[in-house]
């Protein structure tokens, strides 16, 4: 659907057929359609899962702002119990995802409102502190009219320095209509798009041309509207590639914000670069007999607690500062400390796992009662086959397998000669 | 059975002895108790306990929070393996056969079905080759038994299901399971499932830092004639007992990455940005992604054009 409200066959929503969406409900013996209401979302999930392409570079080190609107629009409640808390909250469970799923990525928190935009937490990789911050904004009041361009300007500033091979994103959650701007919002929109000539739009208009002597700093700009569509947004969205959503009740709220936790495409021109990095050594209890003393930690250097003074801790290889926590960067020398299981998170993302096939049970010759992984009696008619591994699995292991596994139970119990010979095979079949 | 460095030629029957008394024990410790048990071969994994055709189980009707408990086994060279537990309470009410020599039916089952799908397995050995392998299907043996857990708590969302892991290993590591495994260990931590690991011979790396991150206990066993102690000791209590036990000392697990060129651990390496391989020094190309990089360092003269002789 695009902007006019066409469907592809050009006629309006309103003018097409009714859908009956009741018929596709159906009731088990207790009465309830819990069920039916499950088997509708699981399969509009393995639909959005096979529609993510494959073979595209990612952009794995992220520094990403996110930018909440605490204009007196967010008072509302239409989400309960107001707009305000009901986003906090979501942020909360986005924070912890998106630095489960990127170990090695940044995050900064910004807020704006009474025409202008302020940082509450600095771009940083501690989740506990974004976490932190978001729960103190909850009491803050809400007030004034939101500035697009003043949270821009202000995630430009840092984004603007940080280095190539990153991804730098802004993701806004707006829920006003309206924005209160110092100057002309088009001007920074275009400081932040991708320095290219021509843009070809959907609807075959050419687009705007952009100057090449405006600096552009290709920050991939996403907005999350919990109004309705706002047209600067979508312009501002378009231009630098990012995603518009906007949200229709709360559940959707919470689908839209988890899309942005998987690493977006990178763009054409993120350079790829190596980094030097330290992978420090874990050190749980000081040997005394060479010397070690206990020491003060250097992330809780500043503060005023106890915390942090012992001998356990990660020693920096180049400066041996002695941390709580991975991933951080050395204070002292610059060089960022991570493990090597915060990279191995990542993996999957770069190797991700081919969609199963869909089967009917009716239409499969060989004799198959039970799923592979969890041994459940097959009684649906839907079943789904791994292509390398030939093995059949039931829903809701499928879901699970591509969702949080990441990897076919069936692949990996085959031994790597054989698993070889059998796609040697896959391959001169069909 | 082959014998290496004084190993008794019946160790895997006395294995089995004790591992088969550890799940009766925790069968009986609780009446919702459940387990299953899994065995990972080097060329498959199978389920040896519950058997496909009682899976369907009916719930069990009590309220109260029950432990699931997976654990697995990887036994010597060529015979790998897993035990998992769990037991369902429906399981007995479709059995079958009822045991005529006087043992409780429930645990007369799960012996009889340990010892009958091992034994198929081992007789059903169909390796291709002759070679004697010592790694075993790890990493799919954990997938399996994960997607288990998923399903077992789905079923008893009502009543609350704690699960966990025990992995009783002889076995090497194997390098081509690393992704797999790690995909697994994240999996688990994620779903709050413990992946203990009891090591009958060599130190395994990947499953010290598997018991890590997920926070399970790690303990090579120092006689494996003792096995049967140190699983009632260490590994029965579950996860409430244990903080009021004094239990092994946490091991100190080497996160260090190796490098992708050697193998070596390093400290300080180059990450490619676009892959996340990892080099111990800098080169122009990256080995697995082919994407060249910019030589970073000393700023060049520019150079000047040289105007042609007319």
């Amino acid at each position: 659907m695009d902007e006019d409200g066409e469907t592809e066959t050009g006629a309006y929503i309103w003018e097409g057929e009714y859908e009956k969406t009741w018929e596709a409900l159906r009731e088990d013996e207790a009465g309830s359609i819990q069920a039916s209401v499950d088997d509708i979302v699981s399969r509009a999930k393995r639909r959005r899962l096979l529609e993510r392409p494959a073979d595209i570079r990612l952009g794995m080190m992220r520094h990403l702002f996110v930018v909440i609107d605490l204009s007196s629009a967010m008072t509302d409640q239409d989400l309960r119990p107001t707009r305000q808390h009901c986003t906090l909250k979501l942020l909360e469970g986005f924070i912890e995802e998106y630095f489960d799923q990127n170990p090695i990525s940044q995050l900064g928190l910004v807020v704006t409102r009474n025409k202008s935009a302020e940082k509450l937490t600095e771009l940083g990789g501690n989740p506990q502190r974004h976490i932190t911050a978001a729960r103190k904004a909850v009491d803050m009041a809400c007030s004034g009219e939101p500035s697009l361009q003043n949270s821009l300007e202000i995630c430009m500033k840092t984004l603007r320095y940080m280095p190539g091979h990153t991804s730098r994103e802004i993701l806004i959650i707006l829920g006003s209509l309206t924005t209160c701007d110092p100057g002309d919002v088009s001007k920074t929109i275009k400081a932040l798009c991708t320095n290219i000539r021509l843009v070809n739009f959907l609807d075959g208009k050419i687009g705007l041309c952009f100057h090449q002597e405006l600096a552009s700093y290709n920050i991939r700009s996403s907005v999350i509207g919990l109004a309705a569509e706002v047209r600067v947004c979508a312009k501002l969205c378009k231009g630098t590639r990012g995603k518009y959503g906007v949200i229709l009740d709360e559940c959707h709220f919470k689908d839209i914000l988890m899309q942005h936790v998987s690493p977006p495409p990178a763009a054409t021109n993120t350079e790829s670069s190596l980094v030097r990095m330290g992978f420090p050594y874990h050190q749980l209890s000081a040997n005394v007999a060479s010397g070690e003393t206990p020491s003060m930690c250097m992330c809780h250097l500043d503060g005023n607690e106890e915390q942090g003074f012992g001998s356990k801790g990660y020693f920096c290889p180049q400066c041996k500062g002695k941390y709580c926590e991975l991933p951080v960067e050395c204070k002292s020398c610059g060089l960022t400390l991570v493990s090597a299981p915060h990279l191995a998170r990542s993996y999957h993302h770069l190797f991700p796992l081919d969609a199963s096939v869909e089967l009917k049970l009716s239409n499969i010759s060989a004799e198959v009662s039970h799923c592979y992984a969890c041994q459940v009696r097959l009684t649906e008619q839907l079943l789904y086959q791994c292509q390398k591994c030939q093995k059949f699995f039931c829903l809701d292991c499928d879901l699970f397998i591509h969702e949080t596994l990441h990897s076919c139970p069936g692949c990996a119990n085959k031994p790597p000669n054989q698993a070889l010979n059998d796609s040697v095979n896959n391959r001169n079949n069909t | 059975m082959q014998t290496e460095s004084g190993v008794d030629e019946n160790q895997l029957h006395k294995c089995l002895d004790s591992i088969m008394v550890f799940c009766n024990s925790h069968l009986m410790l609780n009446s919702e108790n459940k387990l299953a048990v899994l065995a990972s071969h080097t060329d498959q994994s199978k389920f040896l306990y519950p058997k496909a055709e009682s899976a369907t189980a009916a719930a069990p009707p009590s309220v109260e929070p029950r432990e699931d408990v997976i654990s697995m086994a990887t036994g010597e060279e060529s015979n790998d393996s897993m035990f998992s537990r769990t037991n369902g309470p429906g399981s007995c009410g479709e059995g079958k056969q009822t045991s005529s020599d006087g043992r409780h039916e429930l645990l007369a089952q799960l012996d009889d079905s340990l010892i009958d799908q091992l034994k198929e397995m081992i007789l059903n050995d169909s390796s291709q080759d002759n070679i004697l392998r010592a790694e075993t299907m790890l990493a799919g043996a954990l997938a399996l038994a994960l997607c288990y857990i998923h399903r077992m708590m789905k079923e008893h969302t009502k009543q609350g299901l704690k699960s966990r892991i025990l992995v009783i290993k002889a076995g090497e590591d194997s390098a081509s399971q690393y992704l797999p495994f790690m995909n697994a260990v994240f999996t688990a931590q994620k779903l709050n499932v413990p992946i203990d690991a009891c090591l009958l011979g060599k130190d395994s790396g990947l499953l010290q830092q598997g018991s890590d991150i997920t926070g399970g206990i790690y303990l090579q066993i120092p006689n494996p004639m003792g096995l049967l102690q140190y699983l009632l000791w260490v590994f029965l209590p579950d996860a409430d007992t244990r903080e009021k036990l004094v239990l092994p000392p946490r091991v100190q697990v080497d996160y260090r990455a190796a490098c992708f060129c050697h193998r070596n651990l390093i400290d300080i390496g180059y990450v490619c940005s676009v892959c996340l391989s990892i080099f111990c020094h800098f080169s122009p190309i990256c080995s697995t992604c082919q994407t060249t990089f910019k030589i970073m360092g000393r700023p060049g003269k520019a150079k000047k054009r040289k105007l042609l002789p007319k």
